[in-house]
């Protein structure tokens, strides 16, 4: 009975309507409402039981609103509750009703997307998911605005390559349900997977597809950035799993492809969070990987890490937040021995960063050992040697973040640390962190499939690998801490395309009006020419050099000099009959 | 009661003998005469056409008792109904402006109504050598109305349309000779049947095609066998160009369509497509040329006469095109022509009864010495140039739109390309008309007259206006009916394109 209520909605609709409630009340209320809204998607994705609900017509077609499975109840989970966790941090960050409620907005339409039974539902949710995160953006206004255009335009191509993609799969499947093609969207045929993946590529940070990264998430509010850095890239992983299930070798070396370059790239960062979101790509590369390499291993390791990976980088953008909120500074070089006046964001600084850059012992460690100890039992070596140095990568840029951010030198003025509410949120999610580490087994019980895996997370090659590859980084830090304190900002890829895009645009919109005043002129000229030689026909025939004889006493003959005679017109008449008989007769 | 078929041909010869015969003792007799006859034409006509769309069947009719293949037989569905409607009602039409208008002699009502039953004659036979035979009886009484201007010039036109007009009623007849000699038949069903057996490959046969659509083309007056038609029709007196211009090239057009279907049949097209491009290329050319030379006319009359050379290209194409949209708009446009040029030309004929204007010139301001007159003129033209919802409009959609099916491209292209031109030419008239004062020194009304010639009587009676504008009021109206015309027209097409 209890299931049946519980089922009877798709858990989108309580953060929905608490999105469309939040403006009207208080800001106490309306942020208690979030956390409610957002504790209910964690209360029914934990009981929900596995099945297809809220089966559905959308546009004519069989849909499939609510679907849970094991992969769909695992987003759900950590969705509903680091979007509780992010609510209230809004609300410690002096978030105003509006930004919250674009927020959850953006929370609502990522759970529609991660419960969908059906690719036109996820589509639809995925549309509307850049939508409300565009708008979440552009609520900060300022340089956030340009920076939401950009990213609008871009989700807008890649939501559109991926409904191609659908298009095509449903052309191929005869349905939009994922159960029609057990393959996923890759059943459409080489094309559909190719519009996939690059589709999808954008939302997930494809290299060369993720300069929307780094562009969009530091600019807004902070309590924003921690909303954007969880729901947009991790719908895409989830995505990319439901659109290829059985994996990609190509899919997996962009994975660790991605893990390196974004490390590197955020190793060069002194915006904080710009350094963050680099570093977004580069884990969001782990799952990638796990998902290309597509053994069940891997593929539990992906989620596991979606998993881990929102827990920690939602508490380093909020402790990165605090910085922020604080001191009002957003580059590492005017912050820096922020540890002794915030204790407790510096702590759980720390939680994260060895969160993440997978420390034995915190849980980062647990779901990137599976996605990489998948790659190695796949032999997959170039792979394995791609995630190892991002990890090493990942240790040097998180050790140059709190080193400068926390411990090095003197900030000069007086901080405060995080507030009642944002420590709240910060130590819940570093509590999570070093839970999930010391106890992988509480994280496999939720992993699909996690009963038949082989993989045990305390090894003692595991732990020297992890100790191994902290020792690297430190090593690395110590050499290059001098080289990267000499560079300045380092350009992206956007710094080709942005221009490239701009000025072609420009340049199609001044050939096509340029091109239109010409037909316009051309058809003008004509045209006028055309009025006047009807209106005077004999000065037209005189400029055209047949002379009009002069009107006779018979009346006024018109240009007679063109009129045939009549034995012109036999000859005439002669010739057309021989051209006719010729040309049906031999041809 | 398919015994009325041959008095739609016998009627009016008997008409005109009655005419003939009793007018040398009583001068006056003409008029009632034909006008009886007309009535009786369209009486006539109308209740075969109305037996034709209400039974969706032939009806046919063997003549002497002689059994066809070998005896004549006359046959009517429903594009020779049409046809055959259409030269009642228009003949009816140009009697009653005849009746002022003039001429006003034995021999016009004579020669009149022995048109009328060549006319008559061609839209109903079902025997090719009776169409020649028909087709002479309407080029003869054609000629001599021609040349029943008093004035020099509508002899000459008269003499050139005689002279080219017989070379291509000869060539017809050597094209009909080549078939007979082919098949051994000249009953239309039965060719039908033989060509098929002998085969469309057979020079004989093609050779055959190739005549007896060049000989039509000329009676058509398709470019560049027009060279005849303009001469003939600005010469002839207003009554005789209304009416040779509204019927005799439209009968001519409707035999095209004739012999194209049911002799060589839309399969010799298949097996020929030559045959089907070279009929869509001399329609095209028409099309295009007839409307460039319209617009260079001075002389109203004239433009209207090249403009016929245009629009039966438009026609012709249509029925070459040889697809349902095709032949229905052909059929369309060749009534909707008849009606709208016969018209145009008794308003060009009043026009200048009224105030004198036969030149684009004169037609300056007349719509305030003439607002009926120039009205119905300015709804005649702009239906012809086909504008919604006239009937003008109509066929040219449909010729379009099978254009567009058939994927004949350039047709499509001449067709919209010559609505532009129509309008070059027809729009300069309705601007002059409408928007410019008369130039000074311009003859008043009645002054006007008197350098015409003495073929045009002054005045200008009621039944003049009176037809001008019922003409104008049916262009405008027949658009509308138009698509149950195309239902009743089914069975017919059916057969006709053996759908």
């Amino acid at each position: 009975m209890a299931v049946d209520a519980l089922a009877a909605v798709p858990p989108f609709v309580y953060v929905l309507a608490a999105a469309l409630a939040v403006p009207l009340v208080s800001r106490r209320v309306g942020h208690a409402l979030g956390m409610v809204a957002t504790l209910a998607v964690v209360a029914v994705s934990a009981l929900a039981p596995a099945g297809a609900y809220v089966q559905v017509g959308l546009f004519g077609f069989e849909t499939v609103l609510f679907n849970v499975d094991a992969f769909a109840r695992l987003m759900g989970l950590i969705f509903g509750f680091i979007g509780a966790a992010a609510v209230l941090y809004s609300y410690a960050s002096r978030a105003d009703n509006v930004q919250t409620a674009y927020a959850l907005s953006y929370v609502g339409t990522s759970v529609g997307a991660v419960f969908a039974g059906d690719w036109l539902t996820l589509v639809f949710f995925w549309e509307l998911m850049a939508v409300t995160s565009t708008a979440l953006v552009w609520h900060y206004g300022g340089r956030a605005v340009r920076a939401g255009f950009r990213y609008a335009l871009l989700h807008g191509v890649g939501g559109s390559l991926v409904l191609a993609a659908i298009v095509w799969y449903y052309v191929d499947a005869g349905s939009f349900l994922f159960s029609a093609a057990p393959e996923g969207l890759a059943a459409g045929g080489e094309i559909a997977a190719v519009l996939a993946a690059i589709g999808i590529g954008v939302n997930v940070g494809f290299i060369g597809l993720h300069a929307w990264l780094p562009d969009t998430y530091p600019r807004p509010h902070v309590a924003a950035s921690v909303f954007l850095c969880v729901y947009t890239t991790k719908t895409g992983v989830y995505a990319m799993y439901r659109a290829f299930p059985e994996g990609h070798l190509w899919i997996a070396y962009m994975g660790g492809a991605m893990a390196v370059f974004g490390a590197s790239m955020a190793l060069l960062q002194n915006d904080m969070r710009r350094l963050l979101s680099y570093h977004i790509q580069s884990q969001v590369g782990y799952m990638i990987a796990g998902v290309g390499i597509g053994t069940a291993l891997a593929t539990a390791g992906a989620f596991g890490h979606v998993f881990n990976h929102i827990l920690y980088k939602s508490l380093l953008f909020m402790t990165v937040g605090v910085i922020i909120f604080r001191t009002g500074e957003e580059n590492l070089k005017y912050v820096g021995g922020l540890a002794r006046a915030m204790p407790i964001t510096a702590a759980a600084f720390v939680v994260a960063a060895l969160s993440i850059a997978g420390f034995p012992g915190f849980n980062g460690f647990v779901s990137k050992g599976m996605v990489i100890a998948a790659a190695h039992k796949k032999h997959i070596d170039a792979l394995w040697w791609l995630l190892m140095i991002g990890g090493v990568g990942t240790f040097l840029s998180f050790i140059k973040l709190g080193y400068y951010a926390f411990f090095h030198g003197e900030y000069d003025g007086s901080v405060s640390d995080a507030n009642r509410g944002q420590q709240v949120a910060m130590v819940t999610v570093a509590a999570l962190c070093v839970l999930y580490g010391l106890f992988p087994d509480a994280l496999f019980a939720i992993l699909p499939d996690a009963a038949d895996l082989d993989y045990v997370t305390y090894t003692f090659d595991h732990v020297a690998e992890g100790l191994a590859l902290a020792a690297a980084g430190a090593i690395g830090f110590v050499l290059l801490k001098k080289p990267l304190g000499k560079v300045g900002r380092v350009p992206d890829v956007d710094a080709v395309y942005n221009p490239a895009v701009f000025y072609g645009t420009r340049a199609l919109v001044r050939g096509v009006t340029d091109s239109y005043a010409a037909v316009d002129r051309g058809v003008g000229r004509l045209s006028a020419a055309a009025v006047r030689a009807a209106g005077n026909p004999e000065a037209a025939l005189r400029r055209a050099g047949v002379e009009p004889d002069a009107p006779t006493t018979d009346g006024p003959a018109g240009p007679s000099n063109l009129s045939a005679g009549i034995g012109t017109s036999v000859l005439i008449l002669t010739v057309v009959v021989t051209i006719a008989v010729a040309v049906l007769v031999f041809v | 009661m398919s015994d009325l078929l041959p008095l739609l041909v016998a009627s009016p010869i008997l008409a005109a003998v009655a005419v003939l015969a009793l007018g040398y003792k009583f001068e006056r007799v003409g008029w009632p005469i034909a006008a009886l006859a007309s009535l009786v034409q369209v009486g006539l006509a109308g209740t075969v056409a109305a037996r034709v769309y209400g039974s969706g069947r032939t009806v046919t009719y063997e003549l002497g008792g002689f059994r066809p293949p070998f005896g004549i037989e006359l046959v009517v569905d429903g594009l020779s109904a049409a046809v055959a409607a259409l030269v009642a009602v228009v003949a009816l039409g140009v009697l009653a402006y005849a009746r002022r208008a003039g001429p006003r002699s034995i021999a016009f009502y004579t020669q009149y109504l022995l048109l009328v039953a060549g006319l008559s004659g061609m839209s109903i036979t079902g025997d090719m050598f009776n169409l020649y035979v028909f087709l002479e009886i309407t080029g003869l009484a054609a000629y001599a109305l021609v040349a029943s201007g008093d004035s020099g010039r509508a002899a000459v036109g008269a003499l050139k349309y005689l002279i080219i007009g017989t070379v291509g009623a000869s060539l017809f007849l050597l094209g009909i000779g080549y078939a007979f000699v082919a098949t051994g038949t000249l009953n239309m069903a039965d060719l039908s049947v033989r060509l098929a057996e002998v085969g469309y490959d057979a020079t004989l046969v093609r050779a055959s095609f190739a005549l007896v659509v060049a000989g039509l083309a000329v009676k058509t007056a398709l470019f560049p066998l027009h060279t005849w038609q303009p001469e003939a029709y600005a010469s002839a007196p207003d009554s005789v160009s209304a009416f040779i211009s509204a019927l005799v090239s439209t009968v001519s057009a409707y035999a095209i369509a004739r012999v194209i279907f049911s002799v060589f049949t839309v399969d010799f097209f298949a097996a020929v497509p030559a045959a089907r491009t070279a009929v869509l290329t001399l329609a095209g050319v028409s099309i295009i040329a007839g409307s460039a030379l319209a617009v260079m006319q001075t002389e109203v009359k004239r433009m209207l006469a090249y403009s016929s050379v245009s629009q039966f290209g438009l026609v012709v194409a249509g029925f070459a095109l040889a697809n349902q949209a095709g032949v229905v708009g052909g059929t369309v446009h060749l009534v909707g022509h008849g009606l709208m040029k016969g018209g145009l030309f008794l308003a060009a004929g009043a026009l200048a009864a009224v105030a004198g204007a036969r030149t684009v010139d004169e037609y300056d301001g007349l719509a305030a010495r003439a607002p009926v007159l120039s009205g119905a003129f300015a709804v005649l033209a702009l239906a012809m140039v086909g504008v919604p919802p006239a009937v003008g409009f109509v066929g040219k959609w449909y010729i379009a739109l099978g254009a567009f099916e058939a994927r004949a491209w350039p047709i499509a292209v001449v067709i919209l390309a010559s609505t532009l031109l129509t309008l070059a030419y027809f729009a300069r008239l309705v601007e002059r008309m409408y928007f410019r004062r008369p130039a000074a020194g311009t003859a008043p009304a009645g002054a006007a007259v008197a350098d015409g010639g003495s073929d045009r009587p002054a005045g200008l009676s009621v039944g003049m206006v009176a037809v001008v504008v019922v003409v104008a009021i049916l262009a405008v109206a027949l658009g509308s009916l138009v698509a149950e015309f195309e239902q009743l027209m089914q069975p017919t097409l059916d057969t006709l394109l053996q759908l």
